[in-house]
């Protein structure tokens, strides 16, 4: 092994944590966006059903992710979203993004981007719209 | 009697009628289909959703194939093996039951919701819980925030159940019920003291109830306990209506989540009927026989993608029902062997344009009703996105009446029977269900599917090739992947009235502060040592809610006792 490293560092992959907030069931976008992104080369954790925010919170902090996608389709997205925002950054983790899918009204996104929500896509968006997303907008990929 | 055989070149008496058409229709696919399909792009891959390769043609040389015998496949409608309908007339003289799954906000309004319904000419409604009931959290609790009447209505105690149902009896509706996969002792419970509240006796109506708690682990997700004890729970419900009300419907064991999670309805039907095994060996090991426990439970078939396959999984599962219940279980009465099936009309339905939806959703359903569906729900149009409005609530149910009455739909029982491409497919689909079925026997039966990970990984595979086969084009979608367009969801998905929560909060400390306490206190007490000495609960649920007990009081013991079941993070 040679003492000095002439390759670059390799680039850190994007991090993602996929999760379910609130008592929605609905997990299947969640799965298959999970396993799309895995595809795409990114590293990703799903926290499985029916968390809370603080749960939510405490894992992407814990696994260092660039991300949270949550999927919410059952109306609560309003209250929970900026919560989880707000969550986040009062623990210092201001630098992790939010995005969200599943099913929300146009009229609320405007809404839900202001209180720090950065991308909304509604279900039946392509994988790949997705994964561009992703690697346009995070700063190390 | 002499018979004189017809001499000459014409005698079909000259070769096998049967060889003959294999090799027609092989020289027909080769020098004729082939040269003119030749060079010509595929419209799309022809191939179902559960991945059986369709044919350009199909000829009697298919049924041979499979050989095909007309009175061991499919018999009589009302007879045995009843691939051709569970009962003697089927829609001829006793048309499918026009449902509706209704409930959203607070019990008052949504009365008002199911008086129109029934108005419209729903002849049963099924109660669509908000997540914190089906969930087993009273409205104030923590994990109810933000839910409460949401995607359903909200029920805490009896006092609500009598509010949603004030001004409609039970008698006059061919069935009511709900879903309560999780809580099914206590809906059961619920339904029962709304008949002693109207005064009309438990035979005199028809409750039907989902009660299909295995399902929830493996797709829905309202699961609270462990899959175990939620399946004794759910078997209480049953053996109790064995005793009480033996002419209920308290479980119905699904198909349509499993399949809508990605499972394929082959598949799904297979993992179902695996759950529906599980069910019935608790309630034999109980001492109950075949016949007594059979006839209560029904299924919900699921099939969106390919109007034919519908119209194959419905009747190759009625002939698997009749197979297993006489040969496996050696049941005995007829009424044990047609499977009665609950159907909810869906296509593929899309978030832009939504008004299209009506036209896939009544094909998706005059698929079920072909196969001969027994009782038919109809998604309304905006439902992927919403809870129905009164408007698509009643598009809903004036498409399955116009189904149910016009074009002749109905007019003669089995239209499909013997056609050589539905024949081959039911034959086919019979096959997948049963592969399925010995694949999952192999892995040790319904709660292997969920705790191996065999379940789950079905669907999310499943899933993701639906995704790809969308992304790609493979599976034309209209408006999404063809003459694409922005997704609509309207301003009003799953927005209720931003007070009623507050209404319900009240209500709730209403019904807590008047109830006689020390009745539910000594109810309660009695649903713990039922409980705990493993006997069934709902006789002991029955006097809690009677008593105005909450249903997060009673979950609490079960919670307690069990535990809580651990989500998955597979993916």
């Amino acid at each position: 092994m040679s003492i000095v490293n002439s390759e670059p560092a390799p680039r850190r992959k994007i991090r993602i944590l996929i999760a379910k907030v609130g008592l929605d069931g609905h997990d299947v976008g969640a799965r298959v966006v999970a396993r799309g992104l895995l595809d795409a080369g990114m590293e990703v954790i799903y926290t499985g059903l029916r968390r809370t925010t603080e749960e939510v919170v405490r894992a992407a902090i814990e696994e260092d992710v660039d991300w949270v996608g949550v999927s919410i389709l059952s109306g609560a997205h309003r209250v929970l979203l900026p919560k989880l925002r707000k969550l986040l950054d009062e623990s210092g983790a201001s630098d992790i993004r939010i995005m969200a899918g599943g099913i929300i009204p146009q009229e609320d996104i405007p809404e839900l981007q202001a209180s720090g929500v950065s991308k909304i896509f509604l279900s039946g968006t392509p994988i790949a719209e997705i994964v561009n997303y992703l690697v346009n907008e995070t700063a190390h990929a | 009697m002499n018979i004189v055989k017809p001499s000459g070149t014409f005698s079909p008496a000259s070769s096998e009628p049967g060889s003959n058409v294999a090799s027609e229709s092989a020289r027909w696919q080769q020098e004729v289909f082939a040269p003119a399909a030749a060079g010509r792009k595929d419209r799309k891959k022809f191939v179902t959703d559960t991945g059986i390769a369709v044919e350009p043609l199909y000829t009697p040389a298919h049924l041979e194939q499979n050989n095909f015998d007309y009175m061991r496949d499919l018999g009589f409608p009302g007879e045995y093996p009843f691939t051709r309908g569970e009962r003697p007339g089927m829609n001829r003289t006793d048309p499918f039951v026009i449902s509706a799954y209704s409930g959203f906000g607070e019990a008052q309004v949504c009365n008002g919701r199911f008086k129109k319904l029934i108005e419209f000419g729903a002849e049963q409604i099924l109660v669509a819980l908000d997540l914190p009931t089906q969930c087993g959290y009273d409205s104030d609790h923590e994990m109810a925030s933000a839910e409460v009447g949401n995607v359903g209505v909200a029920i805490d105690t009896l006092a609500d159940v009598e509010i949603l149902f004030a001004g409609i009896r039970a008698d006059n509706i061919k069935r009511i019920g709900t879903l309560g996969n999780s809580i099914g002792p206590i809906v059961l419970a619920l339904w029962a003291a709304l008949g002693e509240k109207q005064g009309i006796h438990w035979s005199r109506y028809t409750v039907n109830l989902q009660n299909d708690p295995l399902k929830e682990y493996i797709a829905r997700g309202t699961q609270i306990l462990p899959p175990e004890p939620a399946a004794k729970l759910a078997s209480d419900a049953v053996a109790w209506c064995v005793e009480h009300a033996p002419n209920w419907s308290p479980m119905t064991v699904c198909v349509n989540h499993i399949n809508a999670g990605g499972a394929g309805s082959s598949m799904g039907t297979a993992i179902a009927l695996a759950n529906a095994r599980h069910y019935i060996d608790l309630l034999l090991a109980r001492g109950y026989s075949i016949d007594q426990v059979a006839p209560l439970l029904h299924m919900f078939p699921d099939e969106r993608h390919d109007f034919f396959v519908e119209i194959a999984n419905l009747r190759a599962l009625r002939r698997i029902w009749a197979r297993m219940m006489k040969e496996q279980y050696g049941a005995t009465e007829a009424k044990a062997m047609a499977l009665r099936t609950t159907v909810y009309g869906h296509g593929q339905e899309a978030l832009a344009e939504p008004l299209n939806n009506i036209t896939r959703t009544a094909f998706g359903t005059l698929a079920y009703v072909l196969g001969g569906a027994s009782y038919v729900y109809l998604a309304g149009y905006d439902e992927a996105v919403s809870t129905p409005n009164e408007n698509s609530a009643r598009v809903a149910l004036r498409t399955l009446q116009i189904i149910a009455n016009e074009h002749g739909f109905t007019d003669t029982i089995d239209p499909l029977g013997g056609s050589y491409y539905v024949e081959t497919l039911t034959a086919q689909v019979e096959r997948q269900i049963l592969d399925g079925l010995a694949q999952i026997e192999q892995i040790g039966g319904a709660l292997a599917t969920i705790s191996t990970g065999f379940a789950r990984r079905v669907m999310t595979e499943g899933a993701v090739r639906r995704q790809r086969a969308i992304d790609s084009g493979d599976r034309p979608w209209v408006t999404v992947n063809m003459w694409s367009q922005k997704p609509d969801v309207p301003n009003t998905a799953f927005r209720g009235d931003a007070r009623a929560e507050e209404r319900q909060l009240t209500r709730l400390a209403q019904v807590k502060a008047t109830r006689d306490q020390k009745r539910v206190t000594a109810a309660l007490a009695e649903v713990e040592r039922a409980t705990t000495e493993d006997r069934n609960v709902t006789p002991s649920v029955l006097e809690a809610v009677r008593a105005y007990a909450t249903v997060g009081e009673i979950v609490d013991i079960w919670r307690r006792r069990f535990g809580a079941f651990v989500p998955s993070t597979d993916f």
